[in-house]
């Protein structure tokens, strides 16, 4: 799959040339990555948007990375001309998590806003959206951050019906039935 | 006299939706002056459950994304994966799926007549095409063992070879349908009632269609003409011939016409895709589904829905479970913020009608 | 608008001209709808081709899939490779991608076309397919093919020296695989650990595998290392019983678990680097001294973990080298002397003692060894050959296979000659046959039964084959005759035989009466077993320590009829191969720290 990445160069470089102190990456055909601050999103977005014709907003996500204590938002917009993906990366502090209000560039940021408030618990200042989308008279955590536990979550609200209860674990059996040991560090490596 | 303020709760239960929503109106006599969307009944939470589930057990739960069209989740999920991964899909692999995601077109083309027609109380429209959308229902029986849920897309290829005999029965199946929409257009679209309700209704404005992010058919009734199969094609497109249905208007009326011209080109492009099917493998085996690890990154699929784009955003830390899975919809942007400004100004009857023109799915904003 | 309006009322009455007439709506003919030939409907298990490996209840997304024991009427095979667990499945979660049936090793568990099921009882819905609906086996629907199964069912294939290079050297024949090989074999493993109860060692293999699989070798050396202390001499000649058990050998080839050890102990390339990967606990020491006679595979084992349990551990080895017959027994092209030597070392590291070229019996006595430790471990093995047991056999020229295969491992030459002859169908047989062929000589296999009756491996008899070792089965050797000086072997004699079903048990070799061949060789080679030497028990230890039928007595912890002596190895298991012997070291190690520290 080498085909030559020229058009995604030519972006990269007219990203890098207009922002200092952001990385950009032409990945693979057709998509852009671009990593920048949290405060340089919006301008990243305006000056795609306005001077290099990337018109669509596609989408935008979050993405919890509970081991180095950040979030990411990533936006991804696209341009009718040149049919790029550009990904507009940024990682904002996971404590305290809050991002630029940016539903006057593109309103359909608003709906994504307000599901990125709810699922992760992100600000968004001066952000006028409903506060309850998806979720009704939710009280718990944000349930899409990685620290909240489905499967906690499903014991706790649910229960299971009766009449499974004999169920077995073939490597639990196997081992038993042969006097196996297994040591307690190897147990991760075991079948889930 | 003024007229007195009436809120009203529509839904979740109507007509105007596959699925559950409501939309809370303010009425002054039986004008809109302020609509306000409640999601929430479908949430199944399904991003997060993917959390705990590996990347084979991932692509089963896709297709429930949305129900009248479950292909194209899977398809652009397995675009993603197959970016993260630099896999492979062999040609075959290509027209199949292809086929598959216009065959889902077509049956939901036909829902869309259905409900479309519906809601004017065009019935007898309906009936015919959910009849008919039945031998379309058929044909994935056969393909992949499941009339709805077909979990027959799968990164690198398809799930099953075609069985034998299935090119003469898809090309049989084409010939009878494009004789019914025939008839449908001449109960639909000529009809008087149709026109004078859909013409000038739920108008999205060209300026309005860039700023929302309007995609698919909407968009294309706008009179801007993009398609993800012809801006930037995948599996098998870009070797198929086929047009783009643009119309100006921006009202119920040109978003019907292109959906009208569109199924037009779907049963084209089917006939072409049998035709030109290409022999050899239909899938570029993943390794043991248990063991299955895709490196490290993060892309964006996208294949265009009957409704317009729909696109998965994964993302992968390199393990056998997908780090981030987020899908967005075209609903997810027609159904909350544009339908609440779409519909201010609007009658109280044409609430349902804007909201099935638009394509509004609850299932796939909430997932 | 009048208040009695008689039009009003009456024109209505139309309605009631209806009457009585026939309705349009008429009810016809339910047709039940012929599902389509791959339909995704309820499931059904073959209950006797289904191994219990669990795959489907892995997969199954929703949590559907139960593993439970049947009822005795089934008769669900409890044997080795089957764990005696069917799926149940639970069709309230059930929602029909037939992951189960595309991830199914076997291709026991289908789909069927059924989809219709009406019940008023809500607890109904647990099936177990197969015994719910034994019918569905005639409806079968989507189906699990070699071909759309999402196992992989083809071994990546091991590198070798080719057939005409290798019997040049010896070199070591099999080149082990790379990482990237390695991490592609190990990912078709499926961990149902049902090859773990059929290792004599029950070595920790899904979980090895598995941390070959995610890249993390040095972890997988680590769980190896928890029962077996000499792995990469396993990885490169074990007898490998847990592949022919493996859920994916059911219609594919097995997963390459002994490649995939040797893989995972590869990356130590010396003793030093083991231990820093190992890294074992040693604990203080108890007090307690061990003696162990015999530094072969099940004394070495016993060695190790004796002394990471705090023993005082001695090794009395008669010979220059550790490692009993995997040292002297295994030619070196397939376990090369300084891969068992590294072994060795990193168990002298850990604190093992090992006192070479000290024969019991003869440089000291087991009356010492017995007085001055607390408790012995027997370890000996099978150096002893049997005899042919016909006329010639004590001519020049014609040698026992294990006594050839010694003297070419510990360095000394032996000239077999242009043709040679080997009796025998084991992997000894075999081993001296390919020893002999890199010697230049034309060799040939006599065997008495038929090829696919040899005991010794195929990959063995294979790789025979491709050094030009004839093998001529159906063949029984009568006499060696000797030439004109009668110290020399000369020619064999042999009957050529046919094979005759015996009921219960397998075909029987009996000879053609008038088909005596002679062939002439230069070198007979026998190898059709070997037993135990005994001499170095004194009348006194001999009385104590009951021996039958050529083998050690002892109970189901290694303890002999003297509650102080344990013993192991080929000298006490039937086996007779070094996974077993292993596995009767590591009981020991159990036992003796029971009966030592009880107290």
């Amino acid at each position: 799959m080498e085909t030559s990445l020229i058009k995604e160069e030519l972006l990269a470089q007219q990203l890098q040339n207009a922002f200092e102190n952001i990385v950009t990456e032409a990945v693979r055909k057709d998509t852009v990555f671009a990593y920048a601050s949290k405060e340089q999103v919006s301008s990243i977005l305006l000056y795609a948007k306005e001077k290099l014709g990337y018109k669509s907003l596609a989408h935008m996500s979050c993405i919890d990375w509970l081991e180095s204590d950040e979030f990411e938002l990533v936006y991804i917009i696209w341009s009718p001309e040149t049919k790029l993906n550009l990904f507009v990366k940024t990682r904002i502090d996971r404590q305290n998590p809050e991002m630029e209000n940016m539903d006057m560039i593109w309103r359909q940021l608003n709906t994504y806003q307000r599901e990125i408030r709810e699922m992760f618990g992100v600000e968004f200042p001066g952000f006028v959206g409903e506060k309850e989308f998806i979720l009704e008279d939710w009280e718990d955590a944000p349930p899409m951050r990685r620290d909240f536990d489905t499967l906690e979550y499903v014991n706790d609200t649910f229960f299971e019906r009766e009449g499974r209860e004999d169920k077995q674990d073939v490597r639990e059996r196997i081992a038993k039935r042969s006097g196996e040991e297994i040591p307690d560090f190897a147990k991760k490596y075991s079948r889930e | 006299m003024r007229e007195k303020s009436t809120t009203l709760y529509l839904g979740p239960q109507h007509p105007g939706i596959t699925g559950n929503m409501m939309v809370k109106l303010q009425l002054e006599g039986d004008t809109i002056v302020k609509a306000t969307t409640h999601v929430g009944y479908l949430h199944r939470a399904f991003e997060k459950l993917i959390e705990r589930r590996n990347w084979m057990q991932t692509t089963t739960i896709l297709c429930r994304f949305c129900v009248p069209e479950p292909d194209p989740p899977e398809a652009a999920f397995a675009l993603a994966v197959e970016q993260i991964e630099g896999r492979e899909v062999p040609e075959r692999g290509k027209y199949l799926r292809s086929l598959v995601l216009e065959l889902a077109r077509l049956q939901s083309f036909m829902l869309w007549y259905a409900g479309q027609s519906g809601s004017t109380g065009l019935y007898t429209v309906g009936q015919w095409s959910v009849g008919d959308r039945n031998y379309v229902l058929d044909l994935f029986e056969e393909l992949t063992g499941g009339r709805i849920y077909h979990m027959y897309i799968w990164p690198g290829g398809v799930r099953r070879d075609i069985p034998e005999g299935f090119e003469d029965k898809v090309l049989r199946t084409m010939d009878y349908i494009e004789k019914r929409i025939d008839d449908y257009d001449r109960m639909m679209f000529d009809s008087a009632i149709f026109q004078k309700r859909a013409q000038g209704v739920g108008i999205i404005t060209k300026e309005k269609a860039m700023e929302w992010g309007v995609v698919g058919a909407p968009l294309r009734g706008c009179g801007i003409g993009h398609d993800v199969r012809k801006d930037n094609p995948y599996d098998a497109y870009d070797k198929l011939d086929f047009e783009m249905g643009i119309f100006e208007g921006g009202d119920v009326w040109a978003r019907a016409r292109v959906r009208q011209f569109e199924i037009r080109q779907t049963i084209s492009m089917i006939r072409q895709l049998i035709q030109n099917l290409p022999s050899g493998d239909y899938l570029n085996k993943m390794p043991n589904p248990m063991k299955w690890t895709i490196p490290a990154g993060s892309a964006y699929g996208k294949v265009e829905s009957v409704r317009g784009e729909f696109g998965f955003h994964v993302v992968s830390d390199g393990s056998d479970k997908p780090r981030r899975v987020h899908a967005r919809g075209p609903a997810y942007v027609h159904g909350v913020s544009l339908l609440e400004d779409v519909l201010i100004g609007q009658n109280l009857a044409d609430v349902s009608f804007i909201m099935n023109s638009l394509g509004v799915c609850p299932p796939e904003i909430e997932r | 608008m009048s208040f009695f309006d008689l039009k009003g009322i009456v024109r209505p009455l139309i309605g009631l001209s209806q009457f009585g007439k026939n309705p349009h709506t008429k009810r016809l003919d339910v047709l039940g709808k012929d599902t389509a030939d791959r339909y995704r409907g309820f499931h059904y298990n073959d209950l006797e081709a289904c191994i219990g490996c669990g795959n489907c209840s892995t997969i199954c997304m929703n949590g559907a899939i139960d593993m439970v024991e049947l009822a005795a009427e089934f008769n669900i095979s409890q044997a080795k490779g089957n764990s005696g667990l069917r799926p149940r499945v639970d069709y309230g979660r059930c929602c029909w991608c037939a992951l189960c049936v595309d991830v199914c090793p076997t291709g026991s568990l289908n789909l069927t076309k059924e989809y219709n099921y009406v019940s008023p009882d809500p607890n109904t819905f647990l099936w177990t397919p197969g015994v719910d609906n034994p019918y569905g086996k005639d409806q079968l629907s989507f189906v699990s093919t070699k071909e759309t199964s999402l196992m992989t069912f083809d071994r990546v294939p091991m590198r070798e020296l080719d057939g005409t290079e290798r019997v040049k050297s010896f070199a070591e024949v099999v080149l082990g695989y790379n990482e990237e090989e390695a991490r592609a074999e190990a990912s078709r493993c499926i961990s149902c650990g049902l090859c773990t109860e059929v290792c004599p060692d029950h070595m920790h293999i899904p979980e090895y595998i598995n941390a070959i699989a995610r890249g993390n070798d040095q972890d997988a050396l680590r769980i190896i290392y928890d029962n077996n202390p000499l792995p990469e001499m396993c990885g490169k000649v074990c007898t490998r019983r847990c592949e022919d058990v493996c859920a994916i050998a059911v219609r594919g080839e097995a997963v390459a678990i002994r490649w995939l050890k040797r893989y995972a102990t590869e990356q130590a390339q010396t003793a030093d680097l083991i231990q820093e990967i190992v890294n074992p606990e040693i604990k203080e020491a108890n007090g307690y001294k061990v003696g162990i006679i015999g530094a072969g595979p099940s004394g070495l084992t016993a060695a190790y973990y004796l002394a990471l349990r705090g023993f005082d551990v001695t090794v009395f080895e008669a010979k220059q080298f550790a490692g009993g017959m995997t040292m002297y027994g295994i030619p070196k092209y397939r376990l090369p002397m300084d891969s068992l030597n590294k072994q060795v070392s990193y168990l002298q590291k850990i604190g093992v003692k090992i006192k070479f070229n000290t024969r019991v019996g003869k440089e000291i006595s087991f009356d010492e060894i017995y007085k001055n430790h607390d408790a012995v471990f027997i370890g000996i093995g099978f150096e002893k050959p049997w005899k042919l047991g016909i006329p010639g056999e004590d001519l020049e020229n014609a040698i026992p296979a294990v006594e050839y295969l010694r003297m070419i491992n510990d360095g000394e030459s032996y000239d077999v000659g242009k043709k040679v002859v080997v009796i025998g169908g084991g992997n000894v047989a075999i081993d001296g046959a390919r020893v002999a062929a890199r010697h230049d000589a034309d060799v040939t296999i006599l065997y008495r039964r038929r090829v696919e009756d040899m005991p010794a491996d195929w990959e063995e008899i294979e790789g025979a084959e491709d050094e030009h070792v004839h093998i001529h089965p159906q063949a029984i050797p009568i006499r060696i005759i000797a030439d004109k000086s009668g110290k020399k072997v000369k020619a064999i004699e042999y009957l050529e035989a046919e094979m005759i079903a015996e009921e219960g048990g397998r075909p029987r070799p009996v000879p053609i009466e008038g088909s005596e061949t002679i062939m002439e060789v230069d070198t007979v080679i026998g190898a059709i077993g070997q037993e135990a030497d005994y001499s170095f028990l004194t009348e006194e230890y001999a009385d104590k320590i009951e021996v039958n039928r050529g083998r050690i007595v002892t109970n189901a912890q290694q303890q002999t009829s003297d509650a102080k002596v344990f013993a192991g190895g080929d000298a006490v298991n039937k086996t007779a191969d070094a996974i077993s012997a292993i596995a009767d070291g590591f009981r020991a190690v159990k036992s003796i720290e029971a009966f030592l520290m009880k107290k």
